[in-house]
């Protein structure tokens, strides 16, 4: 009996640990994806666009789906007499959007503090801890007045600490970053603006598709674009894992299903001496159906509260380990893994039953 | 005696050795299955991953130094840029067959007919390529950029395609902003010479190579004179994700590591080595990786193993549980046979044996069967989720073979025990 408990538990183990991981493969590997950073951009529809539009435009997805909003604003300024752009962002977002950024140093924190691509600190040669000016000539300073005199208007300049430097592969590394505060103090001008936002949202492409046609068609400055080179591809890729973990899911089920079944042939072909002798002493071939089925039915049931039991341990020793982020509960899971392994055991318990009451009793008794 | 004993369980008994063969069988196939796909998972998911681009970006070494210092603007420098006949020797690196995909871009700009000045590419369209080792390879833009979205036409194709063939790409917002479609020309003035392509295809990328204008390489190169010059290579490899080795190497440079480390990272597939080797194949060029897609794939690929790595445990252990369990209840309910044996004076030691050899030979024709049903799982697995083939790793065969072997042992182990302590007056009496 303990012999047949045990593997009806394997088995409701397997399958509601491997369903439970299944469920949860898309949701826990989409958050993986959001690695290649923003899947979602906002540019202006007009002129330009406010930090306060961008929340406005991000309020409408589901809080929970965000992962991270950086705000971009890209200026032109000269460092050592060379034009440069600064982009000002907000780096608590930058983290969140586009974790591949590599630094050597420390990350953009406070004010004064710059953020300096790898291009960039090749060309000036600076390194961590260096300061550094940054210049920024206000519009209008090559302008002339009405009476043709040139409008002389003061560089605006600010000193930074050299805190990191970019390494990304890509264009970044031609760009130096400051926070949102300073580049507006360098430039003095259009307070709250901002050239582009990234957003790292964890959703499928086509809810993502429906939340940015809702946004363009509800926030009028805002025109939200997906970036369909993390969107297509991340929806190819993870459509290829998630059939490979359903297939792998039916094949290892079918195979241990089978199993289970194999074993409780064997454990009911080994009491054909009790039908044997039950037969002898007068019990119908019903009632003896009946007795033996309750009894692997009951088996079947405590077999699959153990095995779900276990199987959602191991799921979540499994969604710990590989993901580090715990795994919902399903509370279905349990009905069904106690219901499929009740009907397994059943069905494989039913065909040597049915065989042992077709035997002669005095045979049986006998040992052939 | 004892080989006619065995004849007679294996022969008497059948229908109780098929089941245990059978489910050693289904164990086996499930192991085999499992540990199969768990080894060609990383292969298989690197591939997948290729759709999101080069993972290699390889850019002449004075470009952003000359560009930027000297702001030769509009003057041609010789060492801006990488030269068109080098493109071969990627394939010839120590790792070139980790390199799936390559394609040399050379961006020039052109006006056209109502003087808006608008970015040209020259690339390389399913680029067919005789290589010195004697392998063939098609390279190019298709499978680079396996996201743009094809809204009218087709792709660009140099096998197709005739040798002075002006066919080229427009990204949809151009084509809107100019008005044009497939089939239409559009004419445009380069720095050299003027050129009229005929477009080909309208595509959607999603990002700023939406604006631009896609054509052959010798097109671009002939707008600005630039004959046999490129301006970077995007190259698309299988890398090994980064360890500690590699960003030690990507820190302090490949030549701070010991002879060991340097043999080791060399001959390992990290975006960092593969980059160094292609420096050293092409004169004056920085490989770099893109962090973007780089990091990403290791991250995922990690993701993936492990998970695919603690499902095999899981159905390894399921399927050596459901073995053991099976070969000890089979073995337990022979305890009359048995009796019969020891109460006409078999010993313990022959009993046992007798009993290992015939638990062995079911398991070794179960588990073979079971070992070529698992892989025929696994190709079922292989080819309906990567559409392609699981490679056979002979790893897998004493892996199996050696938990079939343990696994049954295991299974015999308490059925013996018990059979051993049995008194044959008690069984023989029917307790």
């Amino acid at each position: 009996m303990v012999v047949a408990l045990l593997s009806i538990a394997i088995g409701a183990t397997i399958l509601s640990g491997l369903v439970s991981i299944y469920y949860d493969v898309p949701r826990q590997m989409g958050a993986e994806f959001r690695n290649y950073g923003a899947n979602v951009i906002f540019t202006a529809s007009g002129d330009s666009f406010t930090v306060s539009d961008i929340n406005d435009a991000a309020a409408i997805f589901d809080s929970g789906d965000i992962v991270g909003t950086a705000p971009f604003r890209y200026e032109n300024v000269r460092i050592n007499e060379k034009p440069i752009v600064a982009a000002g962002t907000d780096p608590e977002g930058v983290k969140k959007t586009s974790p591949y950024w590599r630094i050597t140093g420390q990350w953009l924190e406070g004010s004064g503090e710059l953020l300096v691509g790898a291009n960039v600190a090749d060309t000036f040669r600076l390194k961590e801890g260096d300061f550094i000016d940054v210049y920024y000539t206000p519009e209008g300073s090559q302008s002339a007045d009405e009476n043709g005199e040139r409008v002389v208007v003061e560089d605006n300049i600010k000193s930074f600490t050299v805190v990191g430097i970019l390494d990304t592969g890509g264009k970044e590394e031609d760009y130096v970053y400051m926070t949102l505060a300073d580049i507006e103090e360098l430039t003095q001008a259009d307070k709250g603006r901002a050239d582009i936002a990234e957003l790292s949202v964890s959703l499928s492409a086509d809810e993502l598709a429906d939340v940015v046609d809702k946004i363009n068609a509800q926030v009028s400055t805002v025109h939200a674009s997906l970036v369909k080179r993390v969107t297509a591809s991340e929806a190819t890729v993870l459509t290829k894992l998630q059939a490979l973990v359903l297939l792998v899911t039916v094949v290892v089920l079918a195979l241990t299903m089978i199993c289970v079944a194999t074993t409780m042939t064997a454990v009911v072909a080994e009491r054909r001496k009790e039908i044997g002798l039950r037969k002898a002493i007068g019990a119908s071939d019903t009632s003896i159906i009946k007795e033996f089925m309750g009894e692997s039915m009951l088996l079947g049931l405590f077999g699959g509260i153990l095995g779900s039991v276990l199987g959602f341990v191991f799921a979540q020793q499994v969604s710990i380990n590989v993901f580090s982020s715990s795994i919902s509960f399903r509370p279905l899971l349990v009905p069904v893994t106690v219901l499929i392994s009740m009907a397994v055991t059943g069905l494989s318990s039913l065909m040597p039953i049915r065989s042992a009451t077709y035997v002669d009793p005095a045979l049986v008794l006998k040992g052939e | 005696m004892f080989l006619r004993m065995i004849r007679g369980t294996l022969f008497r008994q059948w229908k109780k050795m098929i089941m245990i063969a059978f489910t050693i069988a289904l164990g086996a196939s499930l192991a085999s299955a499992m540990l199969s796909v768990m080894l060609d998972v990383g292969d298989k998911v690197n591939q997948e991953l290729k759709t999101y681009g080069a993972n290699i970006m390889v850019v002449p070494k004075e470009a952003s130094v000359i560009g930027d210092l000297y702001e030769l603007e509009g003057e041609e420098n010789a060492s801006a840029y990488l030269k068109e006949e080098d493109l071969g020797k990627i394939k010839t690196i120590f790792w070139a067959f980790n390199i799936v995909d390559f394609a040399p871009f050379t961006n020039v700009t052109g006006q056209t007919a109502d003087g808006s000045e608008i970015d040209i590419v020259g690339s390389w369209y399913s680029h067919h390529m005789e290589l010195p080792t004697g392998e063939q390879l098609d390279a190019g833009m298709e499978s680079l950029r396996s996201w743009w979205e094809l809204k009218e036409g087709s792709w660009l194709n140099e096998q197709t395609a005739s040798q002075n063939d002006n066919g080229a790409m427009i990204g949809v917002t151009l084509a809107q902003r100019l008005g044009l479609g497939v089939g239409d020309t559009l004419h445009i003035k380069g720095k050299a010479n003027e050129l009229d392509f005929k477009i080909v295809g309208i595509y959607d990328a999603g990002g700023e190579e939406d604006q631009k204008l896609f054509t052959y390489l010798h097109n671009a190169q002939a707008l600005s004179s630039l004959d046999g010059r490129i301006n970077s290579i995007e190259v698309s490899a299988i890398t090994t994700p980064d360890n500690e080795l590699a960003e030690l190497a990507t820190k302090n440079g490949p030549s701070s590591l010991t002879v060991s480390q340097y043999e080791k990272w060399y001959c390992t597939a990290y975006a960092s080595s593969i980059c160094w080797q292609i420096q050293e194949a092409i004169p004056d060029c920085v490989a770099s990786p893109v962090r973007q897609v780089a990091d990403s794939e290791g991250a995922i690929l990690e993701k993936t193993q492990l998970l695919m790595i603690l499902i095999t445990i899981l159905s390894l252990i399921g399927a050596a549980l459901g073995i053991c369990n099976l070969v000890t209840a089979t073995v337990m309910e022979r305890s009359q046979e048995i009796g019969l044996m020891k109460a006409i004076g078999a010993q313990n030691g022959s009993i046992s044996l007798l009993v290992l050899t015939e638990i062995f030979i079911t398991a070794i024709i179960g588990g073979v069967a079971g070992f070529f049903a698992g892989f025929g799982f696994a190709q079922i697995i292989g080819h309906s989720v990567f559409g392609s083939a699981i490679e056979f790793r002979v790893m897998v065969v004493p892996i199996v073979a050696v938990l079939v072997v343990v696994v049954t042992l295991i299974g015999c182990i308490p059925a013996i025990r018990m059979l051993l302590g049995l008194r044959p007056t008690e069984v023989l009496h029917g307790k």
